[in-house]
C-alpha cells in the first residue's frame, strides 16, 4: 500500500520507468545517512570542525564525480540538478561571450530545458539553429559541419536521448567543435555512469550530471567546466561566490556526498549492469515483437543505451495501453511533456508518423529491474496491446485490408 | 492529466467492456458513424441497430484512443440503447462527461463521443430515405 497509509490495497506497480528517476541505490543512502544526521555543519563555515568535515564530504564528492568522466575535481561544480546546469551551461557562456558571439547550435531532440533555455537566450536576441535529425534519431555530422557561424559560441548536443535513448557520436562532434574552436556542451543526464564518457577523450567543454537519474538522490546534479582550455560562464545564481563563484549557495553536503557515492558505484558497476541491462532489454524487445505484430523500436537499434526502448504499437493509443497496463509504471514518452496534450516532439523530429506518435511506450530497464519483471511487462503488454486492438477501430479496418492513409478523417 | 486514465469510472469501461464490437454495416436497420483522426490521437466508430418502430435495440462501439476516449463512447452505447433515434439525438457531451467527472483537458473525448452518436444515426437516417441519398448525392 501507498503511503497514504491506507493499510490494505493493491500491490505497488512495478517501476520500468527508470528514465523519469531512479530509486537510492542502498549504498548511496548509507553513504548519505551521517550527513543527514550527526555531521550537518555548513561546508563553507570556516572555523569549526562542522564546517571542516562537512567541507572534506564535499571534496570527496567532487573527486567522485570528477573520476567518472575523467576530469579534474577542480572542474566539478555542484547544483540542483541537471537542469540547473543546462542552463547554467547554454545561458552562462552565451552570455558571457555575447560582446564578440551571439549564435548558438543545438537539436531538435534536445530535453526541454535545453530547448527553453536557447529560447530564452533568443528573446535576448542570439541566434539559434537547431538542428535536425535523422529518422534514426542522430544528427547528420555534415549538417552539423554547415551549421558552424563565425560568431557561434557554443554547441550543445545531449549524449544519449531519454525519450528513445539513442545515443549521439559525442566523440565526433567534440573533434568537430575543437576544430572550429566553439565550445562543445553535452547534457549527459541519462549518460554518466551508464556508458563511458571521458571529456578528454570525447573533448568535451561542459556537462551536465543529474543525480536522480543514476540511482543519487533528487535535488542534486553537476556541471563540468573545462579549465584547459578555460570555459568562461556567466553565473546564473549570485551570491556568497561559492563553487568559485559559479554557482552561489550552500552545496547540500548529504546531497552532494550522495551524488558522489552514486558516481563511484556506478562506475565499479558499469560493466556488469550495462551487460545486464542489455540481456533484458534484448529479452523485452525480442519477446513482445515475436508475439505482437506491427510494432516500431523508435530510434536506432545499434546507437543507443540498450535500457531505454521506445516502442509505438500501431493501432494501438498509448495512454490506453499504459491504463491497461495499470500494474506497471511505464510512461510514453517525456514526464516533462506530459502536461500536454501534444505528441512528443522527439518523435516528431525523428519523422514518425502522428497517429504512431500517440501510440509510443517507453520502457526502462535499470540497475534493479529482475528478469521477473521483464517477462511480466511482456505477458501483460502483449495481453493488452491484443485487446485493445480487438477494440480498435484503426486495427478492424486494417484487417479488412483498408488502406488508413486513404480515409478522409473528420476533424473535430 | 495523467490522473485522469486512474478514474476507477474511466477503468472500469475498460477492464469489463460492454458494448465493444461490430454490428453489420450493410444491414438497412444499422447506422455507423466514424469520428476523429488518428493524428489526433482519437478515432471513435459507433453503430446503432434500430428497429422498425425507430427504437435503438443494439449498440456497438470500437475506440482508438486514450482511457476517457474508450469511457466515453462506451458509455455512449449504453445510452443510446432502448432509446429512439430522436432522443438519443439529445445526449449531450456535458453529460458524458460530468458522468465520469472527466476533468477539463479530456472534455474533447466526450465531444467526440457525442459526434460519433450524431453521425450514427445520421447515416442510419440516411438508409432509411432513398431519395435524400440522391439528393446528397447530387448535392
Amino acid at each position: 500500500s501507498g503511503p497514504s497509509g491506507d493499510g490494505v490495497g493493491a500491490p505497488r506497480p512495478l517501476y520500468m520507468d527508470v528514465q523519469a528517476t531512479t530509486p537510492l541505490d542502498p549504498r548511496v543512502l548509507d553513504s548519505m545517512l551521517p550527513y543527514l544526521t550527526a555531521y550537518y555543519g555548513n561546508p563553507h563555515s570556516r572555523t569549526h570542525a562542522y564546517g571542516w568535515e562537512s567541507e572534506a564530504a564535499m571534496e570527496k564528492a567532487r573527486q567522485q564525480v570528477a573520476d567518472l568522466i575523467g576530469a579534474d575535481s577542480r572542474e566539478i561544480i555542484f547544483t540542483s540538478g541537471a537542469t540547473e546546469s543546462n542552463n547554467m551551461a547554454i545561458k552562462g557562456v552565451a552570455r558571457f561571450y555575447k560582446s564578440r558571439k551571439k549564435h548558438i547550435i543545438t537539436t531538435q531532440t534536445e530535453h526541454k530545458c535545453v530547448l527553453d533555455s536557447c529560447r530564452s537566450l533568443e528573446a535576448e536576441g542570439f541566434r539559434v539553429t537547431y538542428l535536425p535529425v535523422k529518422k534514426n534519431g542522430i544528427i547528420d555530422l555534415k549538417e552539423l559541419e554547415a551549421a558552424f557561424q563565425p560568431d557561434t559560441s557554443l554547441v550543445s548536443v545531449m549524449t544519449v536521448n531519454n525519450e528513445i535513448g539513442v545515443k549521439q557520436p559525442v566523440g565526433d562532434i567534440g573533434e568537430i567543435c575543437r576544430a572550429h574552436k566553439v565550445f562543445f556542451h553535452t547534457d549527459a543526464a541519462q549518460a554518466v555512469g551508464k556508458i563511458p564518457v571521458d571529456v578528454n577523450n570525447m573533448k568535451i567543454d561542459l556537462m551536465s550530471i543529474s543525480g536522480h537519474k543514476i540511482y543519487g538522490p533528487k535535488g542534486v546534479g553537476a556541471i563540468y567546466v573545462r579549465r584547459r582550455p578555460r570555459v568562461r560562464l556567466e553565473p546564473l545564481q549570485s551570491g556568497g561566490g561559492q563553487e568559485r563563484g559559479l554557482r552561489s549557495g550552500t552545496v547540500p553536503t548529504p546531497l552532494a556526498v550522495g551524488l558522489g557515492a552514486a558516481c563511484e558505484v556506478a562506475q565499479q558497476e558499469m560493466e556488469y549492469d550495462h551487460k545486464r541491462v542489455s540481456q533484458l532489454a534484448e529479452r523485452l524487445v525480442t519477446n513482445i515483437m515475436s508475439e505482437v505484430p506491427d510494432v516500431v523500436m523508435n530510434g536506432d537499434k545499434e546507437h543507443r543505451y540498450p535500457g531505454c526502448i521506445n516502442l509505438s504499437f500501431a493501432y494501438v493509443e498509448g495512454e490506453s495501453l499504459l491504463m491497461a497496463l495499470k500494474d506497471v509504471a511505464l510512461s510514453s514518452g517525456s514526464a516533462c511533456t506530459s502536461a500536454s496534450l501534444e505528441p512528443s516532439y522527439v518523435l516528431r523530429a525523428i519523422g514518425t508518423d502522428e497517429d504512431l506518435a500517440h501510440s509510443s511506450i517507453r520502457f526502462g530497464i535499470g540497475r534493479f529491474t529482475t528478469e521477473e519483471e521483464v517477462d511480466y511487462t511482456v505477458r501483460k503488454c502483449i495481453q493488452h496491446v491484443r485487446r485493445l486492438r480487438e477494440m480498435s477501430p484503426l486495427w478492424e479496418m486494417v484487417q479488412d485490408g483498408v488502406d488508413l492513409k486513404s480515409i478522409k478523417w473528420t476533424q473535430h | 492529466p495523467r490522473g485522469a486514465a486512474l478514474l476507477p469510472q474511466v477503468v472500469d469501461h475498460y477492464e469489463n467492456p460492454r458494448n465493444v464490437g461490430s454490428l453489420d454495416r450493410n444491414s438497412k436497420n444499422v447506422g455507423t458513424g466514424l469520428v476523429g483522426a488518428p493524428a489526433c490521437g482519437d478515432v471513435m466508430k459507433l453503430q446503432v441497430e434500430v428497429d422498425e418502430h425507430g427504437k435503438i435495440v443494439d449498440a456497438r462501439f470500437k475506440t482508438f484512443g486514450c482511457g476517457s476516449a474508450i469511457a466515453s463512447s462506451s458509455l455512449a452505447t449504453e445510452w443510446v440503447k432502448g432509446k429512439t433515434v430522436d432522443e438519443a439525438l439529445k445526449i449531450k457531451n456535458t453529460d458524458i462527461a460530468k458522468e465520469l467527472c472527466l476533468p477539463p483537458v479530456k472534455l474533447h473525448c466526450s465531444m467526440l463521443a457525442e459526434d460519433a452518436i450524431k453521425a450514427a444515426l445520421a447515416d442510419y437516417k440516411l438508409k432509411q430515405d432513398p431519395n435524400r441519398e440522391e439528393a446528397e448525392k447530387k448535392a
